[in-house]
């Protein structure tokens, strides 16, 4: 088996294996990423073409399991309500994120301590806040300052044009008095660090062919690869190798050409996503780790958190222009954020409005909901629905629970053979009743904004778009999977850095976060290279 | 059938009905704005959609094979022969003794359609990619955020 060694191996190139390559390039050690998928080429996004509304049931679709593409391993979800979304590339799920980049709030920090049910984070958003600063100029995040629902915040860029859509319904919000504001967006809304401006495609969700969306192969990737990290794309890692003495010492991968290598390592980094990481940790095992590497306290791939999704759409009489304009970055309300138990339910949730649909979408949308029938009457109910729909999506903060969880499937694997992902998963009471309390809030909302009828989807199938948990952190071995700065417990020179370290979901995106506790761990990591092991 | 990407997938005979079935599925819109979808030529793109989804092929042979003995037993040559009227009770019959043809052709006539050049210029877009042009959006009303501005702190302290 060739073998090369390295001092640093980061596994997985997406949001955290960027923003860690990034950082710990500077201590000049021999890193190397491995990731499963390849550099994108923008010239082959889906908007370049007359058929882009058509690619999101191809290879540009939520779901791995369908999408036909070589780099995606198949996840069986079938026992989850909410299905698995993420994408194997290098810019890995930011390839197909929405750009959506709020920060969790204080008290997301102590969920324990003041609502009394998950538990509390190690670390606190004070903590963050320099290394969320230092990733909004990474990313170049565009916003607004002077957003009541959080701590002053650095904002570089202005935020993205509302738009005749988010005006009619913040025009709506206002009407009730509630809270809104412009979406951070890890969106160019000027010419920024070498990248052009967004131009308003809409489609921000199939990859942005005019590279002003923040994905990782654009912002921190280019950097790090300058710096000297060396990425190799179309690599797939099999398992995490232990030693004699039980620390990791490198991985086996499959290389582009299928054949089997082995890299050497004197610190590993796992960045695989809330799914991708426990499966990858469960698929070590070794005497010292029969259960899993990392794995003594047996939390691995447990406590899986998504965001319980909801949508709601409204139908209007005028046309909205809805189909210009970042789709899923426009404007978002907190109102329902922090917990009030008189509402039944604790915890809370965010709405984030969306911009409307395609032409495709609308016509596919109006068949599948017999508003725009064959024939007679056709051309009628289309331009009923025609650039006359806008809505939200409501992101409702999961709670932790142990039954719900990674676990390797018994049968399917993946186009190498490695044991695929099996997800165990039930939606809980809470997240029922605060999904009822968002959809009748939003109808609420949109009827304020002029909305002549309202549907809704809740919970949304495929939106497993966050996960996060199964490796979460904390300061006691037998609660927590990695400490408060990643390394494992169990492992000392074995970092974790992605959605899987999450003590609590909070009720937003989770790029941003994921981020700045990649910056704070890899400083960590860089304040403490004399003793790392101890 | 064999297929090659240069072969059609349908004999002349079910292209001519293909091509009416679709003017059924989207007619031209009243206004004359939008044309009929197999004016457009969209029995292109279904036979595309067969290509690619072979299982399709059946369905479609077998529901036009069965509009053709529709149009017989009318006394007319060939399903386009018939009169609209007359064309549209046929597919509204065999919606239940064909109930695989009609729900695919209108999902791939859809899909087709609503990304043509021509309906586009109808809906009054450009017939156009997003990109490389995007769409220019006017500034946002600063004054709408007033009242939140005016709003006290929302976040929890810890």
């Amino acid at each position: 088996m060739a073998e090369d060694a390295v001092d640093v191996l980061i596994i997985g190139a997406g949001a955290a294996g960027a923003a860690m390559a990034w950082s710990l390039a500077d201590t000049r050690m021999k890193i190397v990423c491995l990731e499963q998928g390849d550099w994108m080429d923008p010239a082959r996004y889906p908007t370049n073409g007359m058929d882009w509304e058509m690619r999101r049931f191809g290879d540009f679709g939520l779901s791995p399991n369908g999408r036909g593409r070589s780099e995606d391993y198949p996840v069986n979800d079938a026992e989850s309500p909410i299905k698995a979304s993420m994408f194997a590339a290098v810019g890995g799920s930011t390839i197909l994120y929405a750009a959506h980049f709020p920060r969790l709030h204080p008290s997301d920090f102590r969920v324990r301590s003041l609502d009394g049910v998950a538990e509390d984070w190690p670390l606190d958003y004070q903590t963050l806040a320099p290394w969320y600063d230092l990733n909004a100029r990474m990313m170049g995040v565009a916003g607004l300052a002077g957003d009541p629902a959080y701590p002053d915040k650095e904002v570089p860029l202005p935020p993205v044009p509302l738009g005749k859509l988010g005006e009619t319904l913040a025009r709506g919000l206002n009407e009730l008095g509630w809270h809104w504001w412009p979406s951070d967006s890890a969106i160019a809304t000027t010419e920024y660090d070498g990248r052009a401006p967004c131009i308003n495609l809409g489609p921000c969700i199939m990859g942005c062919a005019q590279g002003a969306k923040a994905s990782t192969d654009l912002t921190y990737w280019p950097k790090a690869v300058r710096s000297g990290v060396e990425v190799r794309p179309r690599c797939r890692v099999r398992e995490i190798t232990v030693s004699e003495d039980g620390m990791a010492d490198g991985a086996i991968y499959y290389d582009a050409d299928g054949a089997e290598r082995r890299v050497r390592a004197e610190i590993v980094v796992v960045a695989c996503n809330g799914i991708g990481t426990p499966r990858l940790l469960l698929n070590s095992k070794s005497k010292h780790f029969p259960d899993g590497l990392a794995n003594r306290s047996g939390l691995v791939g447990r406590n899986l958190m998504f965001h319980p999704y909801g949508m709601v759409t409204g139908l209007f009489d005028e046309p909205l222009e809805g189909y210009m304009g970042p789709t899923g970055c426009c404007i978002m309300s907190q109102e329902f954020y922090e917990t009030d138990a008189s509402r039944g339910f604790l915890r809370g949730y965010t709405f984030e409005t969306l911009r409307g649909m395609g032409p495709v979408s609308t016509a596919l949308l109006g068949m599948g909901s017999g508003r725009v029938p064959w024939g007679d009457g056709h051309h009628q109910a289309f331009h009923e629905l025609w650039d006359r729909t806008a809505g939200m999506v409501v992101i409702c903060e999961d709670l932790p629970e142990e039954h719900n969880r990674v676990v390797l499937d018994p049968e399917l694997v993946d186009s190498n053979g490695i044991p695929a992902p099996k997800l165990e998963y039930t939606l809980s009471d809470n997240s029922r009743r605060m999904l009822d309390h968002a959809v009748a809030r939003g109808t609420e909302m949109l009827e304020a904004s002029g909305a002549k009828e309202t549907f809704h989807d809740a919970p949304l199938g495929v939106a497993g778009w966050h996960l996060m948990g199964t490796a979460r952190m904390g300061t006691d071995p037998e609660r927590s999977v990695v400490n408060p700065w990643g390394r494992s417990h169990d492992v000392p020179n074995l970092f974790i850095i992605d959605g899987s370290i999450f003590v609590t979901a909070g009720a937003v995106n989770p790029t941003n976060t994921i981020q700045a506790l990649t910056l704070y761990i890899a400083d960590t990591i860089k304040n403490n290279l004399s003793n790392l092991f101890d | 059938m064999s297929t090659t990407p240069q072969d059609p997938v349908f004999s002349a005979h079910h292209a001519r009905a293909l091509e009416s079935v679709l003017d059924e599925i989207i007619p031209p819109s009243e206004d004359g704005r939008l044309p009929g979808a197999g004016e457009l030529g969209l029995v292109a793109a279904i036979e595309a959609a067969v290509r690619k989804t072979p299982d399709l092929e059946p369905a479609v042979v077998q529901g036009l094979d069965a509009l053709a003995e529709i149009a017989r037993e009318a006394g007319a040559a060939e399903f386009s022969s018939l009169d609209r009227e007359q064309r549209v009770a046929a597919l509204h019959r065999i919606e239940t003794s064909q109930p695989a043809f009609l729900p695919g052709l209108i999902f791939h006539s859809y899909c087709a359609y609503y990304q043509h050049g021509r309906v586009l210029e109808g809906l009054g877009m450009e017939p156009r990619p997003p990109y490389p042009l995007g769409y220019a959006l006017a500034p946002s009303d600063p004054t709408l955020l007033d009242p939140v501005r005016a709003r006290p702190k929302l976040y929890r302290e810890v």
